[in-house]
């Protein structure tokens, strides 16, 4: 009795849930999408977006409030019996655009298969999809392509009875034949199947956290992938004309002179030179013990590991490292702590006491 | 004997004629070289040198083309405790000949009103104990970079002996930083 009892009510809650018009959950999120876009950015975005006719495009005045538009936006789309497939596709045009909206995530795929090179996109795009809906059901997955190589996964997250949660969407973006992925917005309840998926799509042999996030997506792949200005470290001066700053009066002579070209050098070496990719965040966790005066009694309890975490934080935390190895404020042999961010490509670190290991 | 090799002496060069040598010391690099810019284009008649250094003592291979010194400027951030720190340990590598008019501290960021007052006290405490002028320079604005260079200019002239008249020693003895008694006992018994 109570058996069939449990499965109305399973029954019942699934009708509840199906049941919930297709309209309203597209508007929600075409609504929450509009509002995120600014008006700037607006006219572009829906002309790439390409599901308003011509004289719809035309009949808008972007110089209206934002809510008016928004009113006309919701009502054409209504029109055009848009539904979420729709909208999710101006939310993913949006993202790509503007891809600096969240904490994008590096991971690093390892033990790559024999033709893991030789994979194109369409063999990805089939193979993801079928993988991961093995692994779970209602689940909505789109795949773009974005300039040359890159490709962008929207996913959104459902569970057996739920529908997919096209509100909280987990943006992957991942450049075939290289052993990085991208990932933004994911919980870790959807963490494994991801994990799972990505390997064996991508085949490889397994995966791990890189321990490199940041707000700038391209940032953290150039940093990654070493794409921007290095300098290596030489035992050589470099000629004079590329280090020599602008020329002075010829009565200002600077005393330390060799010494702040010698710093320049070390900073290019650690941290590169020019336009360095943009990083907000290092974080250190330290799993030390207390070494040092006896004066702090507190500190020096016993054999107890000494737990701190330490960040660095800045709108370019590359740049001001450099500033500060430059002008002589961090002493000038770089700390490896501080110059194995751009050397390993990461920026979360647990040290441990050597004791330990 | 290292320390004595390491010293800055006044009188170790022998003056050149209608010139005018000054030593600004920062530890930021921030104030010193614009300082050095307009400190240089504004005087036409004298020929002045800069030598510009972030600390003291300062490089021996670089002994030979120094000139004579005539006028040494510390220039403080009040913003860093580094920079006080800096100041203080480069005092040491000057001769005492130095302190008889031939130093004087420039301090900076004093507007600002987070900068904790002991770090002012204590450039002012060093300024008076070493009788040395103790100058404010309001740096964010062109206009105080200025006035500052300005100012360092009339002192180096007297201190280069370009001004009839005038000695540094002279100047040095109306201008030097005193420190009010009441601050004296703030600083000694800061709970008060």
């Amino acid at each position: 009795m109570s058996l069939l009892f449990n499965i109305v009510i399973s029954v019942v809650l699934y009708v509840c849930f199906t049941s919930l018009n297709m309209d309203d959950v597209a508007r929600t999120l075409l609504q929450r999408t509009l509002r995120k876009i600014p008006t700037r950015k607006l006219e572009e975005t829906i002309k790439k977006w390409s599901h308003l006719s011509r004289r719809q495009q035309q009949s808008l005045n972007y110089t209206q409030s934002k809510w008016i538009l928004l009113q006309k936006l919701v009502s054409f789309c209504e029109d055009n019996e848009l539904t979420v497939r729709h909208v999710s596709e101006l939310e993913m045009i949006y993202c790509m655009e503007n891809p600096n909206l969240g904490t994008w995530k590096a991971c690093h795929l390892t033990d790559a298969e024999d033709d893991a090179t030789s994979l194109d996109l369409m063999c990805f795009k089939e193979q993801f999809k079928s993988h991961l809906a093995e692994l779970t059901r209602n689940v909505s997955i789109k795949i773009k392509k974005h300039e040359n190589e890159t490709i962008w996964i929207r996913i959104a997250w459902g569970e057996n009875f739920i529908k997919p949660n096209h509100l909280k969407p987990t943006y992957v973006v991942h450049d075939l034949q290289t052993p990085y992925v991208f990932i933004c917005n994911l919980s870790s309840k959807n963490k494994p199947l991801l994990y799972q998926t990505l390997v064996l799509a991508t085949k490889h042999g397994s995966i791990k956290d890189a321990h490199l996030s940041g707000r700038n997506l391209h940032a953290v792949r150039d940093l990654l992938m070493g794409n921007y200005h290095q300098t290596f470290p030489t035992n050589h001066q470099r000629p004079l004309e590329e280090m020599s700053p602008p020329p002075t009066h010829p009565n200002i002579e600077n005393e330390h002179k060799e010494h702040a070209e010698k710093r320049q050098q070390v900073a290019c070496e650690a941290f590169g030179e020019g336009k360095v990719p943009k990083l907000e965040t290092a974080t250190y966790t330290l799993e030390t013990r207390f070494r040092g005066g006896g004066s702090i009694d507190t500190l020096v309890d016993g054999e107890k590991p000494f737990r701190t975490v330490v960040q660095f934080a800045s709108t370019s935390l590359l740049e001001s490292l450099h500033h500060c190895v430059s002008s002589g404020i961090a002493d000038a042999p770089v700390s490896p702590l501080l110059s194995s961010i751009t050397q390993k490509g990461r920026n979360y670190f647990v040290i441990t006491d050597k004791a330990d290991r | 004997m290292k320390l004595r090799t390491k010293m800055l002496k006044p009188f170790r060069k022998v003056p050149v004629l209608n010139a005018a040598n000054v030593l600004l010391v920062e530890n930021e690099e921030h104030l010193h070289s614009r300082l050095a810019d307009i400190i240089v284009q504004n005087e036409k008649d004298v020929n002045i040198t800069v030598r510009l250094a972030r600390k003291l003592p300062l490089p021996v291979e670089n002994q030979d083309s120094r000139p004579r010194i005539d006028l040494v400027v510390f220039i403080v951030n009040l913003m860093s405790e580094r920079s006080v720190q800096s100041a203080e340990q480069s005092v040491r590598y000057l001769d005492s000949g130095f302190f008889l008019g031939k130093v004087c501290f420039l301090v900076t960021g004093a507007r600002c009103l987070s900068v904790s007052s002991t770090r002012l006290l204590t450039v002012r405490k060093m300024a008076s104990s070493l009788h040395c002028p103790l100058l404010f320079a309001e740096d964010q604005t062109s206009e105080g970079v200025i006035a500052a260079a300005v100012r360092l200019l009339g002192i180096l002239k007297v201190a280069a002996g370009l001004v009839p008249f005038a000695t540094g020693l002279s100047l040095n003895s109306v201008t030097h930083c005193i420190l009010p008694s009441d601050l004296e006992q703030n600083l000694d018994s800061p709970t008060c």
